[in-house]
């Protein structure tokens, strides 16, 4: 996998969830999630929103306020970035892609793999979600007997 | 495990008993005869190709890569032995019955119920809740005038019960389970002391304790109870006279050392990953290690063929070797005594398929399931709803009372899995935060904790009498992939359970205002289950509760069964299951159908062993 | 490290200290093992080496059970309690060295050598006589002494059963002193294999040293116990071999299921992962500290536990659930300057803050 392109992902990703790139490395995830778009918006629409995304926060600096005006103004309210941006969210929170708005498939014509699915088994048992709301994904990594009966650790930011 | 056997040496083995479906009540008849010395042969319409984890786990597999993970998402799509999915369930118009999936739907009322055909049953996706009922409610027609009253009493099944509680490894304390007339032993514990009550519960509990509910005449006062399961608990060392109790953990060829305690998966339903909740597979693998039980997997019991005599004389069956081809192989099967334990809907559907509709013509009627109403909304404060088992406490106080002479009665469960089951949370709440909430970074983190951590769902279980017209039928232009009838089902809520959705709509309000809580909750007219009544409309679900299709009585010109559940009209045919059941009340059925299925297997063995042709080892 | 033959009630809790102490030695290579794997795949694997950190935790307790009989204070919380990794184990095998260290054929390859069958016969010829070893972890307790080592854990489990014998025998249901509440019972410690067994006598003594040793090796040179399980190193041998045992085999020749392992599907972690690795500081810092500061709370709580509070194996059930989830995220993160090697948890807690 390209290293650039590789990293500029994990960039948007933890921007877009809010998690750092220790935790989003830590799913085992980025790998498949970046394949995964890759394989449904195709080439070039995945890195115009990847270089769209490095230049956004490049002109922000330091900048926070800047950071989110420059990524509503050009990827989140954009025609063809939003929506692509707002399924990768989705993706790490769940583990899911989900099929695009049907605007977008007719504007692009989308031809790639782009119909509701789970990643993998394992994207699903890593999905953010759960940790957000100090819980586990049902069916995988139990908190242990009786854990439920204490108040649950949110790990708010 | 022993060597499996084939359909040619079971075809020619003569049996003692045959029985069809591995379920619970099929698994715990089969145990306790093979463990009496009678020789036993488990015929499964589904798929399952050994009692191991690893075979187990691809139900997990396939449940984490599902993309829609309803009740039997676990479980593949099996056109030979298919099975309902509630996503199938669509909106019906008047007058057009949906044929679209396995299940037909006449209506009006569109039931989402399901059961799942593989090894080990429905059991596999129960949410395990092992609930006894009420005195009261086997006495329904006496007591309240109406429904019917059952052939036997509490008193007469409760020895039963505390069979069915140790088979099914129930984790509960007495003090917390004797209500409304239960009664247990002097000296009776549960094998396992009750799971340790959720956060959620303690907050609930907390504001709701003391309130106090009106219920026609009836006043109750609330008390949040934790909820009896069969699900591993910590052993009560004084059970079974201080004998104590092993919990039974993960069914394995391999040892796996899991399974002995609930680690809360929150998945009881549609699989517990760690088999720390009761499955059918458990009992099997016992009756298994007997030598006398054979288990064949992807056999479709086809037809049961009565002889002149009026006695089953033998069952057609059809071997399929895969999920994916409708090739299949067939043949007969012989025993001495046949159990059908297939579950209601398919008891009945092979009944009416082999043109036994019972001399009363009560086969495949007096189809019951708890109607549920759902109730949903946030709480003022973080509760860390999606952590435990499904559920763990209840309100038990609104089960009994002289109101039952007007309304239904109905009991609460405390959800710890929010509102998964009405709104398909949490996926739906992510998808409204980042889609129309235009939440992303740390504010949708904030956003997706406040909104799911503080969910509250209530489920009202409600009771339904049984009615001659709810029905299992079948016809002759719906057929499976292997040729067999499908079953149809022409089902309405009768105004005895409606009037009790309305008075459970009134009661949720009240136990949400004394809670704080912000109602969230909203039925779509366009959903699947919308039901008006009396001017306001409400989405009533489906328990998965089948019963009443080959009901239970006092003779053969008014019920399908005897007390025994054996066939009034073929001797040595038993009908076995919730479908037996005259009433429900409001317990799920599982507890109930164990202990019928210990006093059928007492029979069972009674019967043969007087015939001097049977020889009993041991 | 070194033992002397057990003569003493003394003798006797210092082995039993040891036993804890060679438990334990084995839980992190074998944790390290299990969470280097990719999620969800390498199921069949993971359920072996799963299976075998739960029985040794089985093996901890009953040691610490056998040790409260006998008038003994557990303690895993001190600094030595806890090997440094690439470490011999604590009963003086030193012919091999056990690390912390990715699933490998390798890694298995060690993890048999952990489990080996015991082949000494009786008494002395158990001890095998060696200098002592550089990477010794005790100091000696018995100066006159100090050069004997064990071959095996079976070995090393048979010396406390005579010297429980011997001793019971001098001192009769006097050598059982400790108080029963400080026993851990089924209550609060559970898994799906053997029961544990509270220890109160002699022959709940012997029961409970019967679990440990036939679970590790077998019973008798067999491949299975008599409860019908299948001993550690047969286990282990399984994923070599690729297959597995069922009842009626012949030790070295499977004949039940095919095991798939996938060698390949396994994050690439640090051999021996140390604190020192990460000196750069960051999120995985913190990761690797915040981790080593839980599971030092962790062997605190155990202490706890087995010092007259066996309530407290609940929640430190739940502390392991938790240290499993932390220890996942790290090994899934690169080693900075590394290409091609992940970080690794340090299973140790973290040194006491030195005082300028």
């Amino acid at each position: 996998m390209n290293d650039e392109l590789h990293e500029a992902f994990l960039d948007l990703s933890s921007t877009l969830t809010g998690y750092s790139r220790f935790r989003l490395l830590g799913t085992g995830q980025a790998d498949p999630y970046l394949s995964t778009t890759r394989e449904a918006v195709g080439e070039e629409v995945l890195a115009e929103l990847l270089n769209t995304y490095t230049d956004v926060h490049r002109d922000a600096g330091d900048d926070e306020k800047a950071l989110d005006t420059g990524l509503r103004a050009r990827i989140l309210s954009d025609r063809l970035l939003g929506p692509v941006a707002r399924n990768v969210i989705k993706m790490w929170f769940v583990g899911t892609w989900y099929e695009l708005p049907q605007e977008w498939r007719d504007v692009q014509a989308t031809r790639g793999h782009d119909s509701t699915h789970v990643v993998s088994p394992a994207s699903y048992t890593e999905a953010l979600l759960w940790p957000t709301i100090g819980a586990n994904p049902p069916g995988a990594k139990a908190q242990g007997f009786g854990s439920w009966a204490a108040p649950p650790t949110i790990d708010a930011p | 495990m022993p060597a499996p056997i084939d359909h040619a040496a079971a075809a020619r083995t003569d049996y003692d008993v045959l029985v069809v479906g591995s379920g619970v009540s099929g698994a715990i008849i089969a145990r306790s005869l093979a463990e009496r010395g009678l020789q036993v042969l488990i015929v499964e319409a589904g798929p399952g190709e050994e009692l191991s984890v690893a075979e187990y786990e691809t139900h997990l597999t396939r449940f984490y890569g599902a993309a829609a993970k309803d009740n039997n998402s676990a479980y593949e799509v099996n056109p030979n032995a298919p099975m309902p999915r509630s996503p199938d369930v669509r909106r019906l118009q008047a007058g057009h019955p949906d044929s679209t999936s396995y299940l037909i739907q006449n209506g009006p009322y569109e039931m989402d119920s399901t059961y799942t055909r593989v090894l080990g049953g429905t059991t596999m996706h129960w949410e395990g809740k092992a609930l006894r009922m009420l005195p009261e409610d086997f006495q329904m027609r006496t007591r309240f005038g109406q429904g019917r009253d059952w052939p036997i009493a509490y008193d007469d099944l409760e020895l039963y019960y505390q069979q069915a509680e140790r088979e099914l490894g129930v984790s509960a304390d007495v003090a917390d389970q004797t209500f409304y007339g239960i009664t247990f032993p002097p000296d009776y514990v549960f094998p396992m002391h009750s799971l340790p009550q959720s956060y959620l519960d303690t907050i609930i509990a907390r504001d709701l304790d003391g309130t106090v509910v009106q219920l026609e005449e009836t006043e109750r006062t609330i008390l949040v109870r934790p909820t009896a399961q069969s699900r591993n608990s910590i052993p009560n060392p004084a059970y079974d006279g201080g004998k104590g109790y092993v919990p039974v953990g993960a069914v394995s060829t391999h040892q796996v050392d899991q399974g002995d305690r609930c680690q809360g998966n929150i998945n009881c339903v549609p699989l517990c990953p760690v088999q720390a909740k009761y499955s059918a597979r458990k009992t099997l693998s016992f009756g298994v290690r007997t030598g006398r039980v054979d288990i064949l997997t992807q056999t479709v019991a086809s037809q049961v063929h009565v002889g002149a005599d009026g006695q089953v004389s033998h069952v057609d069956y059809q071997a399929y070797g895969s999920t994916t081809s409708p090739e299949h192989v067939t043949g007969s099967l012989r025993a001495t005594t046949y159990v059908l334990a297939a579950n209601p809907v398919e008891n009945a559907r092979l009944l009416l398929a082999s043109g036994l509709p019972s001399s009363s013509g009560l086969v495949g009627r007096n189809l019951m399931d708890h109607a549920y109403l759902l109730t949903w909304g946030l709480l003022p404060e973080v509760a860390g709803t999606m952590r435990g088992s499904q559920c763990t406490s209840g309100i038990e106080d609104l089960r009994s009372g002289d109101f039952r002479t007007r309304h239904a009665a109905m009991r609460v469960s405390i959800h710890n899995d929010g509102w998964s089951w009405p709104t398909g949370s949490p996926y739906t709440d992510l998808i409204e935060l980042v889609d129309d909430a235009n939440a992303y970074g740390t504010a949708l983190r904030r956003r997706v904790a406040d909104r799911i951590s503080r969910q509250l769902m209530l489920s009202f279980m409600i009771d339904l009498p049984p009615e001659p017209s709810n029905r299992i039928t079948v016809d002759g232009r719906y057929v499976d992939a292997l040729g067999n009838l499908r079953p149809v089902l022409s089902y309405s809520l009768p105004d005895y359970t409606m009037d009790a959705v309305a008075v459970s709509r009134r009661v949720s309000r009240q136990l949400f205002q004394r809670l704080g809580v912000e109602d969230r909750t909203h039925y779509d007219p366009l959903d699947p289950g919308f039901v008006s009544h009396q001017g306001d409309g409400y989405v009533i679900r489906g328990g998965n509760h089948w019963s009443g299709t080959h009901i239970m009585g006092t003779a053969s010109h008014d019920s399908v069964v005897d007390s025994h559940q054996r066939s009034w009209d073929h001797q040595n045919l038993y009908l076995v299951g919730s479908g037996s059941m005259p009433s429900i009340g409001t317990s799920n059925t599982t507890l109930t159908l164990a202990a019928l299925s210990f006093r059928t297997a007492d029979h069972i063995v009674s019967e043969l062993t007087t015939r001097p042709s049977v020889t009993i080892e041991g | 490290m070194s033992l002397r033959r057990i003569a003493t009630v003394e003798d006797l809790q210092q082995y039993l200290h040891v036993a804890m102490q060679l438990e334990h030695a084995t839980i992190p290579p074998y944790l390290t093992a299990l969470y280097s794997m990719h999620p969800t795949a390498n199921a069949d694997a993971y359920r072996v080496i799963r299976v075998v950190a739960v029985e040794e935790m089985l093996h901890l307790t009953l040691s610490a059970n056998i040790l409260n009989a006998v008038g003994g204070t557990p303690d895993l919380s001190a600094n030595s309690f806890v090997p440094v990794y690439p470490a011999r184990l604590p009963d003086g095998e030193d012919d091999f060295e056990v690390g912390t260290r990715a699933f490998s054929r390798d890694t298995i390859e060690t993890f048999l050598k952990i489990e080996r069958p015991a082949v000494a016969g009786e008494d002395d010829s158990r001890f095998v006589s060696r200098d002592r070893s550089a990477g010794a972890l005790l100091p000696a307790v018995d100066a006159h002494e100090d050069s004997l080592h064990f071959f095996s854990i079976g070995e090393f489990y048979a010396e406390i059963g005579e010297g429980l014998e011997r001793l019971h025998h001098e001192m009769g249901e006097g050598l059982f002193c400790g108080d029963p509440a400080r026993q851990v019972g089924p209550a609060y410690y559970y898994s799906g294999g053997a029961a544990i067994v509270e220890v109160t006598d002699a022959s709940s003594a012997a029961a409970a040293l019967r679990v440990i040793s036939e679970q590790g090796e077998g019973l008798g040179g067999g491949i299975f116990d008599e409860e019908g399980e299948l001993a550690h190193y047969y286990r282990f041998q399984q994923l070599l071999l690729g297959r597995h045992y069922q009842p009626g085999d012949e030790a070295g020749s499977p004949t039940g299921p095919a095991l798939d392992v996938d060698w390949d599907a396994v994050y690439p972690v640090v051999p021996d992962s140390a604190l020192d690795h990460y000196t750069e500081p960051g999120e995985l810092q913190d990761a690797v500290t915040a981790f080593s500061r839980a599971y030092g709370d962790f062997l605190t709580r155990l202490t706890e536990a087995f010092n007259g509070r066996p309530d407290l194996l609940l929640p430190a059930v739940v502390d392991m659930f938790h240290i499993r989830d932390l220890a996942s995220q790290i090994i899934r993160n690169p080693m900075p300057g590394r290409p091609g090697v992940n970080a690794a948890p340090v299973f140790r807690g973290l040194a006491p803050v030195e005082v300028a």
